[in-house]
Parts: structure tokens; sequence; C-alpha cells
């Protein structure tokens, strides 16, 4: 699963960043570049998958790609995707990931859950005590406050939870292999969950691997609860774990400062910040806020020659655009592909 | 009320364990107590029990983080909510409101470092402590093998005049640790409660290879025949997960256990232990610590641990239901060598205090080389602290010195390896103890007839099939 992610992220960059952009996708990074790269390529729901991926798993990845003459990398660290690789990025499935959103909260969500589960358990079990598996005192917290809401004591509360999750589990177009990862990542009272390294022997695949698959489910079980109204006790496990404002805080204090009506210069005397830096965060907010015009900076007919431009040499490469289009700046260049065609 | 009434109230007990009620009842005597009682042996509710009669708050000063967190935990299954612990993970606000309401807590628990801290110092000394423990406390003198130099800076506080009863309390310590934790700690006449080292029945086993590929070949031969429940201890994660690995494919209901693993799964893999669906636990030293099942029948070294301590901690897991048990200590050429250096992987070399003073030559922070993953965190603390007490010449001398230390404390071990004599008496008298009766089936050397302690292993145990996932669900939270 996680060379077909690779893949399916080196096809969509296009032959035109560094594999080192993969990598940051997958990491989350919260860099301009990155989160521009999400927008133009259309990498929304990679972002984030893996916060910890060491460098290493990575590069093993890559250099088994170009062993199978999937791509071709050059010295500055860009690559080419080779036939062979376009065919095998054709034939991975659709994942249903949606990291934009979520952004490791699912870990979050699932930790909230395992704990629910777990303490119902032994109630089920009439045991008053056990090790929780969530050490976090936040996690604890805040379950010791869904228990005590929903009348736990009464002990009807396995019964509402278990329809719950048979239901939103029957609608996911996953596999039951999947569903059942997920269940065994559980643990009650006499039974404790498996292990990711047991997981991946039974499912002879990597430890990784699985737990791709299960963030996958997570993900696509989190956008269920959130877009129908059908799971109140799930959607109040959810609760304010998907994310809402899609810019990062240092963009939201720039755009802040721009609606009050200072100018670039005037943002960067006031925040301490480089051009460049203020020049990202506009950028940020051109793909990600649909109010944030970019008429200011750049006309109608400037936007509309790139993109012509852009369609014409089948390239987002901004030192191309910058040749062929004359007299707009990187940063006009990067606005209008962030905001993108109108 | 009667020791006895409350220990039922409390606690749900009828009798004490050997040690707690004499412990107790120094303490309510406004005694200072060294208590070395070995773990699973009820060590902490002899705190516990008299923090419910004395009625004032307990300090309990914990070196380990993680061991901190299961006491607070234990500690709440028993149904107590004033317990809190101190400790660095706690956020500013947090940590405000804590201090800000601290005498309403019966048991405090905190660390040295938080110790250390003025704020804390402050409130502590305004308000009416009980009691004081030092859980662990033989790391004030084994700073050397446990790294904690802030239970070092820590002794001065204790030297306050009107501070309560200390209670000391350790699971393994000689007669030289004990003497420093006296004086560390300034302990008036403390009185003094050594539990017995000796476990009679233990029984323990040594097997001397040629060579490395001999002994794995007797390990996978032994576990396929004889009877768990069993931990195989191993001197390095990657052994331990080749072991595991190999074990498996054999059949064996194994899986291993170390440091490197996410708390979630070394928790599945102690409850899977423990329920009885594994049979053998592969495991680095990081396995052990909190682990209470009684019925553990093998404990395997694959090769010598760090130190004899060490040693008889881990074997100390065997038997605690008192049934017959089994230690087998194996050793092939050159593992003193090996354990030698693994026991200073750890430590800050003369080439880290160079960098050191040339990172502050530089005026930069030293806890740079930390962030670089120059140095591991441990080495760092041990390096910050002698480096801000000393010259750079007397900390490399000290480094030194810490290194022999460790060599000295493997060659103890490798000596117990090597030994002709009763091993029993040798460790024991390692302890300071003498050994008053030797059992049947002793030691290697007195002679062990294994077929009277082994089981033969069943081949029929079931391995643990996957239920699909709505049987597993509703097994979850029905319990059927």
């Amino acid at each position: 699963m996680f060379h077909q992610i690779l893949l399916q992220i080196f096809q969509k960059l296009n032959n035109e960043r560094t594999i080192s952009a993969a990598y940051h996708i997958l990491r989350g990074k919260r860099s301009g570049q990155t989160i521009q790269d999400i927008g133009l390529f259309q990498l929304h729901k990679y972002f984030g998958l893996l916060p910890k991926l060491p460098r290493k798993t990575f590069d093993e990845a890559v250099t088994s790609f170009l062993q199978y003459s999937w791509l071709t990398m050059q010295q500055s660290g860009h690559y080419s995707m080779k036939k062979l690789g376009l065919q095998r990025a054709a034939q991975t499935p659709d994942f249903l990931f949606d990291g934009w959103h979520y952004r490791g909260n699912e870990h979050v969500f699932f930790a909230r859950f395992s704990l629910i589960v777990q303490s119902l358990s032994y109630q089920s079990a009439g045991v008053r005590s056990f090790s929780p598996i969530s050490r976090d005192t936040n996690i604890q917290s805040w379950v010791r406050t869904f228990l005590i809401e929903h009348n736990y004591q009464d002990g009807h509360l396995q019964q509402r939870l278990l329809e719950e999750c048979e239901q939103v589990l029957s609608v996911l177009p996953l596999s039951d292999a999947n569903k059942q990862l997920v269940l065994y990542r559980l643990s009650g009272q006499s039974l404790p969950g498996w292990t990711w390294q047991q997981l991946a022997g039974e499912r002879q695949e990597t430890v990784l691997d699985c737990q791709l698959a299960f963030i996958e489910l997570l993900h696509t079980l989190l956008n269920e609860v959130h877009e129908t109204n059908d799971y109140p006790l799930l959607g109040k496990i959810a609760e304010g774990l998907r994310v809402k404002a899609l810019v990062t805080d240092s963009a939201q204090q720039t755009a802040h400062l721009y609606e009050q009506g200072y100018s670039i210069e005037q943002i960067v005397q006031i925040r301490k910040l480089k051009q460049s830096t203020i020049e990202d965060h506009l950028v940020e907010l051109a793909m990600n806020e649909p109010n944030f015009s970019i008429g200011p900076f750049v006309s109608y007919e400037e936007a509309e020659k790139v993109w012509q431009a852009s369609k014409h040499y089948q390239t987002k490469k901004l030192k191309t655009l910058h040749e062929v289009v004359e007299g707009m700046s990187y940063f006009q260049l990067r606005l209008v592909l962030a905001k993108g065609e109108v | 009320m009667e020791l006895e009434q409350t220990l039922v109230k409390y606690f749900g007990y009828t009798t004490f364990r050997p040690g707690q009620k004499e412990v107790i009842e120094a303490i309510l005597e406004e005694k200072d107590v060294i208590a070395l009682l070995p773990t699973g042996m009820g060590k902490s509710l002899c705190y516990q029990l008299s923090g419910y009669i004395l009625q004032k708050p307990v300090l309990i000063v914990s070196p380990l983080l993680s061991l901190m967190q299961d006491q607070v935990e234990e500690l709440k299954r028993f149904g107590e909510k004033r317990v809190v612990a101190l400790n660095s993970f706690l956020t500013v606000s947090e940590k405000r409101y804590v201090l800000h309401f601290l005498e309403q807590y019966r048991f405090i628990f905190t660390s040295p470092e938080m110790l250390l801290q003025q704020q804390v110092q402050d409130k502590l000394s305004q308000m009416q402590l009980g009691l004081i423990v030092v859980d662990e406390a033989h790391c004030i003198s084994q700073w050397g093998f446990d790294f904690r130099p802030d239970y070092l800076r820590i002794g001065q506080w204790f030297s306050q005049v009107n501070r309560p009863p200390v209670l000391a309390l350790s699971a393994t310590a000689t007669n030289k640790v004990i003497n420093d934790i006296r004086d560390t700690l300034s302990l008036h006449t403390p009185f003094e409660f050594l539990y017995n080292v000796d476990r009679p029945n233990i029984h323990l086993g040594r097997v001397i290879f040629e060579d490395r590929t001999d002994k794995t070949h007797w390990i996978m031969q032994h576990i396929k025949e004889t009877a768990g429940p069993g931990i195989l201890y191993l001197s390095s994660r990657k052994r331990a997960e080749q072991y595991s690995a190999a074990l498996i494919q054999a059949g064996i209901r194994a899986a291993a256990y170390h440091a490197g693993y996410g708390a979630e799964d070394r928790q599945f893999i102690q409850q899977q232990f423990i329920d009885g669906e594994l049979d053998w636990i592969v495991a680095t030293n990081a396995f052990g610590m909190g682990i209470n099942k009684s019925n553990i029948r093998q404990v395997i070294h694959e090769t010598l641990p760090a130190n004899v301590e060490n040693y008889m901690q881990e074997i100390g897991r065997a038997g605690r239901d008192g049934q017959s048990a089994l230690a087998i200590l194996l050793y092939s050429d050159g593992d003193e060598e090996l354990a030698k250096f693994v026991v200073t992987g750890d430590l800050p070399t003369a080439g880290h205090v160079d960098r050191y003073q040339e990172l502050l030559n530089q005026h930069m922070h030293p806890s740079q080389m930390l962030k670089n993953g120059e140095v591991s965190e441990t080495a760092f603390r041990v390096l910050d602290y002698w480096l801000q007490q000393e010259t750079v010449e007397q900390v490399k001398v000290r480094l030194n010195h810490l290194v022999l230390e460790k060599y000295r404390a493997v060659d103890k071990m490798h000596k117990i390896t090597q030994t002709k004599d009763c091993i029993r008496t040798q460790l024991v008298g390692y302890f300071g103890q003498k050994l008053l009766k030797k059992p049947e089936n002793c030691c290697e050397n007195c002679g062990i007839h294994y077929d009277e302690i082994n089981k033969v292993r069943l081949k029929e145990e079931k391995k643990i099939e996957m239920m699909p996932w709505k049987s597993r669900l509703k097994q979850l939270l029905m319990g059927c």
C-alpha cells in the first residue's frame, strides 16, 4: 500500500518536483511550498498521513522504484516517471484517505474510542478495575465525561454503541479484512488487542501497510460519521477532530492584517517576517479561502494568460511559465496557480 | 483501628505480605525506614496504607515517569481520587492548578527534577507532609547505573530539620548501596527491613557453550521441548526480534517485547501473556516492570545482564506462585565483552565533553548536541550535571571511572557464569546475606535434575485465530 501511495503521489506531482516533495506531503510539513503543492497537484488526501515517517523508509522505497525502473532520478533530486511506473500507478486502487481534514486527529478519535470500548467491556464483565489502554490524561478525562454524560451506568450504552458501529462499518466501502484489522487494535476484558507486528504477520504485509489500512478506514469512517446525522455517539467521539481552519496559524495572522488593509510591506514590518514568508501566506490563502481575491495583485487578463500557457505547455513549473508569460513575478504566478482556473 | 482492618477497608486484602506490617508500624512511630522488598511483593502498599492512617499528604519521589504513571493508575483503580503526578508532563496551567491545591491531595507523586524547582520546594515547605517516600532509592547510589544525577541534588533537601519520616524503597541493594542511601538522605538511625533475597523455588541453571551458534540451537530446542510460560532475555532489540521470529516460525506462541514498540502494543503483549495467549516473551530488559503474572515457569538469559542486581530482579519474575521455576543463564566465550560494550554504549565519552565545551565557546547551547542526535538523553543529563559542577578534566576522570565501574559490575556477573561453587550462595552473598538452606535442585553446580522441574511442552496449544469483525465487535462490547 505504501508503494502504491507513493506511486500515486509521484504521478500527480507530474515530474515537476523533487522526490522530497512527496516525503514532505506524507509527513504533513507545514511549509508554504508543501501546502501549495497540495493544492496545485490535488494531493489533499495524502497530506500528513505519516507524520513520523522515517526518511530511511522513504528512501528505501524510492531506491526500489529506481531498481524496478519505475522512475529515474536526477542529481538535483528531480525525478521522472517511466512508462512502467505510470502503468503501475494506473493499476493502483483509488484510496479513500482524507489526510487534509484529519491530519493525525484520527489517532485521537481512536484513542478515545478504544478507551470507551475497553471501559464498556470491563463493565459488561463486571470488573471494576483495569489498566487503561490510553495513558494520556486528556483522553482519560474526555472519556470519563463522555461515559457519564451517556449514563453508562444504566448498562445500555454498549448496545447503542454496538448498533452504531455495526451500521457504520457495514456502510463503509472497504474490505472485511480491514474492518477486522481495526477491531483487533481494540482491547477489552480478556480480549487483548494484537500488535502491529502480529497483524502484519497474519495479513502477510508490512507493519507500515497495516497502519495505512488502519488510517484509511478511520478517515472513511470519520467522513461517514461527519456527513450524516445517523451516528450520535460516534459523532460525539469524533467531535472537534475534523480540521476546519485549513490554513496555518501564521497565515491566519497575516490574513487578519491583510483584511484590515495593510500592504505586504507593512505586514512584513509588523510581523517582522521576510517578504517571501508573507507571500507564502497569501498564496496559502488564495488556495484555501474561496473569498480571498487575488485581484489586487493580478489582473484578470494576466491570469488568463498564465492558464493558457500552463495548458499549452502542459506544466505548472514556475520557471517555464515565468519565461513564457512576460512581465509577471513568481509571486503573481503562484497566486494564479493557487487560486485555480476561473 | 487495627492495621489489618484498615487493610481490608481500603484494599480488600485480609493479610499482609512479609515485611509490610513491620515497615508500616515503623513509619507510624515516625521512624525513618529503609525497606528492601522485591517488586511484586507490595512495596507501594507500605506508603499507601500509611497515607490513609496518617491523614496527611504523602510525597512520593519516583525517578521513572512510566513507573509513576503505573502507581497513579493503581491507586485510582482502588478508588483513590486524591492522587496526582506532579511531573514534566503537566502543562503550565495544569501545573499551576496542581501546585495551588497541592495540600488537598493524599498522594503526591513527583520526580527528582521537579523537586529541584524553587516553586515546588516553596509550596512543599508550607505544607505538613505525613511521609516522604523515595522510590527506587538505589538510584541514589547506583546513579552510575541508572543515571539519576537529580537524586544527588535533592539530597540537601532531605537534611532540613523539621521533615517528616522518610521511607526509602528499593527492590535491590547491596550493603554499600544501603550506606549511600542512609547518608545521602540524612536518615536518622533508620529501621531497616531487608527481605531475604533467596528465592528457594527458583532453580538456578547455567549452560556454557563453545560458540554462539550452539547456543541458538540449544535455545530453539529447549523452548520447543519444555513448557512455558517463560521469558527469554536478550541484550538487544534486534536479537529479540530475530529470536521471536524464529520461535513463531517454529510454532511457538511467542512475541518480542522492547521499548521500541508503541505503548499500546506493549500493553497488548503483556495482556496476551497474562491471559495465556502467549507462552514466551522474547524481550530486552525493558520487559518486567509492573508485570504481575504469578505462573512464569522459566526465565532464560541468552547472555549475561549488566549486573547481578538486574539478574536477580529479572529471574525474580519467575515462580511468584511459589511453585518450582527455572532460571537458566547461558554463556558462550566472549559474552562478557559484548555485555561491556552494551553497558557503556549509553555513556558520554571524553569526545562528548570536548564537544560540550566547544559549543559553549561558540556561545551556543550545549543541548544542541542532544537535538543533533550526537548523544543520548541520559548521557546528556549526566554530562550536563557534572560539567556544571566540575572542570573538564575532572569530568573526564569521572567518566572513565564510570566506565570502569560498569565493567566491574559486568565482571561480577561474569564470575557467576564461571563459578564452580554453589551459584545460589554466590548470588545471595553478593547482597551481603548468608544462605541458610540449600533447596533440592539448588543450582547447576550443586546438581539439577531438569526433568524434575520442567514440564514437557504440550503440542496442542492452539494458536489464537482472528474472528470476523462483527463477532469481535460484539464480544468486545457485549462480552459474547
